[in-house]
């Protein structure tokens, strides 16, 4: 009985504090505030291929034309 | 104080005019100092069905899709994903502001469908992609079709018991752009850094910025592209073929839609196309799974006619501007997913009980709205805030109205002829292209939707709009239409912020309609760094 | 080197749209048959009877009120052709070849267009009581199925309406006849052209934009003898002793009908040797080959999708292929350089100037100028100074190459 008190008050705790969360924005705060300038920078820093070295051959693939369609 | 007022302004939350949703927020961010107070009832329903509901579904959805690893490594690598992917309940309460009852209910399941359909690409993508594996191929890379967003997903139904078809732009930009608009100005600033001019339409742009920032992920040996929705889109193919460097095919879509003369081309060109992918994969089209498939969106599209019927005929529509708008160029692009027919089957109950208790989901509507043209995408709640200031309830987007059919599967020639008929019938170009009497079916829907008034978009790269504007300037004279003008960069939420969007508006409303807003403190808001 | 004789006279026919030999042969009941885009066949509007005129809208500088129908933010050109028709520059036009190939001068047309519908009310643009404007559409690939797709579109489109509106004689043999005329148009043109490939030619590129702009806007029948003298008169002309060119460049690009824009390279010191842009000759003065027994119009048809080097092309070989073919211009005219200009608005070309702009000069070591045009070019200064300074920079090459 003791240990089912103790899970619903623990229960009603995490509720209450997931309401808090959720009524003050919370999640929003820590996404804008926190987790988006770490990612940002993140991705700011990346190495990142350079496109432009893409190779272009100019035959390299067929002319899928499918006249016999 | 008023005791009596405020327990029944706790119960109920307060009324429209008593709001002031605009003070909720701090300045500059669009965070909320906190999160509206909609009555208990309501309040309640968002934190679980919504909040509580999509977070969790968020986790399940990706295990299911793919697990977490696959997922973590995507994070890792994707600005797109990365910076997106969490502040999506932001989202939702952006659309869902002020929303109430049965209207908060039915939006938020589009939401909730939209979020699903979105999980199931990217992890689709992550579960083949090369880049988060040190270049190897897995069997899902030869398992999935990779193709343009404006490749309509039914086109590899054919194929959908072995192969799964993912398009390249739809997450990485289209959906990102509404869940967190800062991410797109790395992609359009990629472009510009190569060499491309500043004007052509920033959708685009930002679709070959993706390419240039080797920001998407290779899931598949080969690329369907297609001419759809504009010029602009014809010449992404050319670095779009350059950066994916794969087997590709060009699916051509009649410009001059109406002209008999092009449902043989155009039904030829669908078949190269399968042909196309036969070869590539060794496995051929399967027709009779391609009709399971269509028969199945064609319940979809039964269901959206009936939204229409009630959206024009009653004011018991319970779907904000937005999120139908949203869901249904998401849906219809997209084709058949199982999450669809979920959504429809809890938004069925939620609106017949609307038509049959007469509930009016909107009260406040002072205008019927009908937007036309292109929506900004950075800013598509606008019509949440529109309502909630002044009163303006946005009935039908353009965009919803194409697609306005469904297929035939009774023969072959009758499927393949309203297959191609729906794909030139596409998002942006159904009424943009083809002749100037499409672009101009405003009117007819007008009568059709039972609106009052025009929200006119102005994307300021499209051409095609922009080479109609004196005729429309012209028009709402001749006609004595009230309409505004909304100028905007489609993704771009530098060329014309949101503030001057409202501004534009709310000049309309006070100095033309005469009309007071129902919530001053929505006038002015500073949210510049929103997402 | 001596002026040439006909210059002036063709620079006074690229004055305006309803020059002297177009009211020439609408006086004598020619029918007058406007277009803009290569894509739709120019010997098909020139079959007896009527003639072709590729608009144009000289020194439209500043289009206001077409500004108000199609915004500030669409190409310079379509924008033009609109203004220049509320003036009443095109009220010559007994029909407008309407093709939906690019979104600004597709709106243009339809703005010509008398649509008779209830949701918009027509402007009646030309003052014409005759004037149609009729559209067909274009397909984006070079297969069979495309060709055959093209040919029913110029088949109902192009030949049935003229046919039914003006009588105009559609039968293969006036097609031929139509084919015939242009291949000799051609011929001049292509002879003059390759004059450009010597070290040392007698002529600029100026001049060689001149006549070939003349060629498109004048009735071929009146313009014919003009080109077959200029022809002759090039044969003996004598150019420079010394060049007076610092480098030989190829002009690719979008739209471009301003001669002056040519000019203004040729001043900074490259010479304009070889001109594949929209309104070049490169693609519009190849001739058309009737294989034997060949329906007429399907040779037409195969040879405008055929030779067409327009990015609006999409095939993935095709997108690749244009690539070579402009390196081989290149090679073909002894080019130092390309320069590949997109007139702004033009999403076509930005997109393709880009990949030129890279792939060019890396795979193919060809040194590219990219740079963004208004149709009339009122602000030189800028262009004036990346000419310059490409010039020079060819120069500096040379030099590091030894050459």
């Amino acid at each position: 009985m003791k240990k089912l008190f103790k899970f619903a008050g623990i229960g009603a705790i995490a509720y209450v504090a997931l309401f808090c969360v959720y009524f003050f924005d919370l999640d929003g705060k820590f996404f804008f505030y926190i987790y988006e300038p770490f990612f940002k920078n993140h991705y700011d820093n990346m190495a990142r291929r350079d496109m432009t070295q893409m190779p272009y051959d100019m035959d390299k693939y067929p002319a899928y034309k499918y006249d016999e369609v | 104080m008023d005791i009596k007022k405020a327990l029944k302004d706790f119960w109920y939350g307060k009324p429209h005019g008593e709001r002031r949703l605009g003070d909720l927020y701090l300045p500059k961010t669009g965070l909320y100092k906190h999160r509206e107070w909609r009555g208990v009832k309501d309040t309640f329903y968002y934190f679980h069905h919504i909040w509580m509901y999509n977070y969790l579904h968020m986790v399940m959805d990706v295990m299911k899709y793919g697990g977490l690893i696959n997922f973590a490594k995507g994070i890792w690598r994707y600005r797109w994903v990365g910076q997106t992917y969490l502040p999506v309940l932001h989202w939702f309460d952006r659309g869902l502001e002020g929303m109430r009852g049965e209207a908060l209910r039915a939006s938020a399941w589009h939401y909730r469908a939209m979020v699903n359909a979105t999980i199931y690409q990217f992890m689709t993508m992550f579960n083949a992609d090369t880049k988060i594996r040190g270049g190897k191929k897995n069997d899902a890379w030869y398992h999935t079709f990779a193709h343009n967003e404006t490749v309509w997903g039914g086109i590899f139904y054919g194929w959908s018991d072995k192969f799964k078809n993912v398009s390249m732009e739809m997450i990485p930009y289209f959906v990102t752009c509404h869940v967190n608009s800062h991410t797109v100005h790395n992609y359009i600033d990629a472009v510009q850094s190569i060499g491309l001019p500043g004007d052509p339409c920033p959708m685009c742009q930002a679709e070959s910025g993706l390419f240039v920032l080797d920001d998407v992920p290779d899931y598949s040996p080969l690329v369907i592209t297609c001419n759809e929705a504009c010029d602009a889109s014809v010449s992404t193919s050319i670095l779009q073929d350059w950066f994916a460097d794969k087997p590709l095919f060009s699916l051509a879509m009649p410009m001059q839609f109406d002209d008999p003369l092009v449902h043989k081309y155009v039904e030829k060109d669908i078949e190269k196309c399968w042909k196309f992918i036969e070869d590539q994969t060794g496995v051929p089209m399967n027709y009779e799974l391609m009709c399971k498939c269509i028969e199945r969106q064609n319940e979809l599209q039964k269901f959206e006619w009936e939204k229409w019927e009630v959206a024009a005929k009653t004011d018991s529509y319970p779907i904000n501007g937005v999120a139908q708008a949203l869901y249904r160029i998401y849906q219809s692009q997209f084709g058949d997913l199982p999450i669809w027919h979920d959504t429809d089957a809890k938004v069925r109950p939620i609106m017949e009980k609307c038509v049959a208790q007469k509930i009016n989901t909107f009260p406040k509507t002072r205008h019927r709205v009908l937007a036309w043209s292109c929506a900004p995408l950075y800013y598509s709640n606008w019509c949440t805030w529109a309502y909630n200031c002044w009163g303006l309830n946005v009935i039908m987007n353009m965009d919803s109205l194409m697609f306005d059919m469904t297929i035939r599967t009774d023969s072959y020639e009758n499927t393949l002829e309203d297959i191609a008929t729906y794909h030139m019938w596409a998002p942006m170009r159904r009424m943009a292209v083809g002749g100037m009497k499409h672009i101009f079916e405003l009117w007819e829907n007008m009568e059709r939707f039972n609106c009052d008034m025009v929200a006119m978009y102005d994307q300021l790269q499209c051409k095609g709009v922009q080479g109609v504007h004196g005729l429309f300037e012209d028009e709402f004279r001749r006609r004595n239409v009230p309409a505004f003008w909304m100028p905007h960069a489609l993704p771009d939420s530098r060329t014309v912020s949101r503030a001057e969007l409202r501004r534009g508006i709310n000049d309309f409303m006070s100095t033309i309609m005469h009309e007071e807003p129902l919530d001053p403190s929505l006038l002015e808001l500073d949210d510049d760094m929103t997402w | 080197m001596r002026d040439l004789k006909h210059l002036i006279y063709f620079e006074n026919l690229l004055q305006e749209a309803n020059n002297e030999l177009v009211q020439k042969a609408k006086a004598e009941g020619l029918r007058a048959i406007g277009y803009t885009c290569y894509f739709m066949p120019e010997v098909l509007l020139d079959l007896p009877g009527c003639f072709s005129v590729r608009l144009r809208a000289p020194n439209c500088a500043s289009p206001d009120m077409a500004t108000y129908y199609m915004s500030a933010r669409v190409c310079h050109y379509g924008r033009s052709l609109l203004e220049r028709a509320l003036e009443g520059g095109y009220n010559f036009l007994d029909a407008q070849m309407a093709t939906e190939t690019c979104t600004v001068t597709c709106r243009f047309q339809e703005h010509l267009q008398q649509k008779n519908l209830d949701s918009v009310q027509d402007m009646r643009i030309i003052d014409n009581d005759d004037f149609f404007c009729e559209f067909s559409d274009v397909p984006f690939k070079n297969s069979e199925n495309d060709y055959q797709y093209y040919y029913d579109q110029m088949k109902y489109h192009v030949l049935g309406k003229l046919h039914e509106k003006f009588g105009i004689d559609v039968s293969d043999k006036a097609i031929k006849a139509a084919i015939k005329q242009h291949n000799e148009v051609c011929k001049i043109i292509n002879e003059i052209g390759d004059m450009r490939k010597l070290d040392n030619p007698p002529i600029t590129g100026y001049e060689f934009h001149v006549i070939q702009l003349v060629s498109l806007v004048c009735p071929k029948k009146y313009i014919l003898p003009y080109l077959k003298e200029t022809l002759k008169e090039l044969k003996t002309r004598e150019p420079e002793e010394v060049n007076p060119f610092r480098c030989r460049v190829v002009l690719a690009g979008s739209e471009n009908d301003d001669p002056e824009f040519t000019k203004l390279i040729e001043m900074c010191g490259a010479e304009v040797v070889c001109d594949r842009y929209c309104y070049g000759a490169v693609e519009s003065r190849q001739p058309i080959v009737v294989e034997k027994g060949e329906d007429p119009l399907y040779a037409v048809v195969r040879h405008y999708l055929q030779t067409s080097n327009c990015p609006r092309f999409m095939p993935q070989d095709e997108m690749r292929q244009r690539k070579l073919r402009l390196a081989n211009l290149a090679k073909e005219y002894n080019a130092d350089g390309v320069i590949v200009a997109s007139n702004k608005f033009c999403e076509y070309w930005s997109y393709e100037r880009v990949a030129d702009s890279f792939i060019l000069q890396r795979d193919f070591g060809i040194p590219v100028c990219s740079i963004e045009k208004e149709y009339i070019n009122t602000a030189v200064g800028q262009l004036r100074t990346r000419f310059q300074a490409f010039v020079e920079s060819i120069e500096i090459k040379k030099i590091q190459e030894g050459k």
